[in-house]
């Protein structure tokens, strides 16, 4: 279960050098620099950060919505892809569930089918044994205006789910959530990630969030987005939500936070100067 | 229901101050008629009343939907071809900026005073007006939900059918509705300058021959048909755009 550090295979997303500048009109803003990762076949890794840290920028360079600065690498399944390529190869779960309102639940599940052209019959029956395992059975003809928060969250999770590509980037998607709910979700995410043995990034700025879900956890810098350091989970799974509050979770938080820490005080300063 | 009753409440007051009034001081009728009377010349009339409106709805009701046709048909291609836009958009706003009552003698003049001059009229007027909000709902779709389509692999044609054209259906319908009471409008001061028949004839006609009374009754047939078409469009708005 842990990384795939151990096989020989391949890392399934590769980054090297990868930075992305915005020229705005008061000057160039460095929104992330020489960023490094690389992501096995079957790891959830998550990524925390202040906000304003570029994780964003990196999520939509990743969906192939905007392109990195010259010099970038990414190697997708071994091979190497320009951002734009990688449209339509990813799943991609933005911050706001953005279910379509005119769209009941089960047909906002399977746009992502629609879009590739799959008749809708058929993809209703891909989708038809997931809404128990996400918790939507009887809710399939509802319309999103008619969930609550974390039922919403579900369906769009469905949504990215049954778009089904080797890789899946969740930004935040607990974020809007109250501190239950949320914890709920965690758990039910890693169980859903088990048994489909998907390949799942993760943004979040809760660390017990990114600590408690991921294999590794990938700590970044704001302004400029920098990996300021990548800390190995070695906890077992499955993971009891007792979990946070053992030793070992609260001696990895400490070095999370102390890392997150340094930054934050680095850029308080920015500003104050600024 | 009781909404409903208020609604109707209003305008049954307002009549029923109308007819007070006019008894209560005896303003003659070629100031003002009261409602009894209007409503018991359009029962008297209502066979040619009737043929006038059948006229005018008919120009108001093809305009409408060409009109229509049209200003989706540009809207859409306007979005996926921004080149076209940036073309066209400019001539068209100076175009809607004249009031389309201004062309009508030139309408007039190229296609006579039969039906087909007010048709051309209000299927200007109308496709402006639907045109406008078309496009501006076409526009200002969520950026992050089309970009969440695109990330699906959703090319321009997808996002248009699958997003953009159902997003703008609230502003679509917006235009819709405008564009009833615009088509009417058009239509009957079309027929006023010059035709063979309709409502707005029948007014003009009305007057001139000092029958002030059938003058009113038309203005009361029009003014009834326009409402039950604003309120047809109203209602398709509520039943199908449920989500605004």
């Amino acid at each position: 279960m842990d990384g795939p550090a151990d096989s020989a295979a391949p890392p399934m997303l590769q980054l090297t050098n990868l930075s992305k500048t915005f020229d705005s009109g008061h000057g160039r803003l460095v929104a992330l620099e020489r960023i490094g990762i690389e992501i096995g076949c079957g790891e959830f890794v998550t990524v925390v950060g202040p906000s304003g840290c570029g994780k964003s920028t990196l999520f939509n360079i990743l969906a192939g919505l905007a392109e990195p600065d010259t010099g970038a690498k990414i190697l997708y399944n071994g091979e190497p892809r320009m951002a734009p390529e990688l449209l339509g190869k990813v799943a991609f779960m933005p911050q706001r569930d953005l279910l379509l309102p005119w769209r009941r639940v089960v047909d906002n599940a399977i746009l992502p089918l629609q879009v590739e052209g799959i008749p809708r019959a058929e993809a209703l029956k891909r989708a038809q044994p997931l809404f128990v395992e996400f918790g939507l059975s009887g809710f399939e003809r509802h319309y999103p205006q008619q969930l609550s928060g974390g039922m919403r969250q579900r369906v769009a999770l469905m949504r990215t789910f049954l778009f089904e590509r080797d890789l899946t980037l969740l930004d935040e998607p607990f974020g809007a959530l109250d501190a239950l709910t949320r914890s709920l979700m965690q758990r039910w995410l890693l169980d859903i990630w088990q048994r489909h043995q998907r390949t799942i990034l993760f943004i979040t700025h809760d660390v017990d969030e990114a600590i408690f879900l991921g294999d590794r956890v990938l700590v970044m810098t704001a302004r400029p987005g920098r990996i300021k350091l990548v800390l190995d989970v070695p906890l077992a799974r499955p993971r009891p939500p007792e979990m946070l509050t053992s030793p070992e979770f609260i001696a990895l938080k400490r070095q999370v936070l102390a890392a997150i820490e340094e930054e934050s005080i680095k850029s308080f300063q920015q500003v104050a100067e600024g | 229901m009781r909404a409903l009753s208020l609604a109707v409440a209003g305008p049954l007051l307002m009549v029923l101050l109308w007819e007070a009034i006019v008894r209560s001081f005896g303003v003659p009728v070629y100031v003002l008629p009261a409602p009894s009377a209007i409503l018991l010349k359009t029962w008297a009339d209502l066979p040619k009343l009737l043929d006038g409106l059948s006229m005018t709805l008919f120009e108001a009701g093809v305009g409408y939907v060409i009109g229509s046709l049209i200003a989706m048909v540009l809207a859409v291609l306007f979005i996926l071809y921004p080149r076209l836009e940036r073309v066209a958009l400019p001539a068209l706003v100076a175009m809607n900026s004249v009031p389309v009552v201004a062309f009508a003698p030139v309408a007039l003049l190229w296609f006579g005073s039969g039906p087909a001059s007010k048709i051309a009229m209000v299927t200007m007027a109308v496709a402006f007006a639907v045109f406008v909000n078309a496009h501006q709902g076409l526009r200002s779709v969520d950026e992050s939900a089309a970009n969440l389509l695109r990330s699906f692999g959703a090319g321009p044609l997808r996002q248009m059918a699958l997003l953009r054209l159902p997003a703008a259906l609230p502003s679509i319908m917006n235009g819709l509705r405008v564009a009833v009471v615009r088509s009417m409008i058009i239509a009957i001061v079309a027929e006023m300058l010059s035709a063979y028949k309709g409502l707005g004839w029948t007014i003009f006609e009305a007057t001139q021959q000092v029958d002030f009374l059938r003058a009113w009754a038309a203005i009361a047939v029009a003014s009834a048909a326009s409402m039950v078409w604003y309120g047809i469009v109203n209602w398709i708005d509520q039943r199908f755009v449920f989500w605004r």
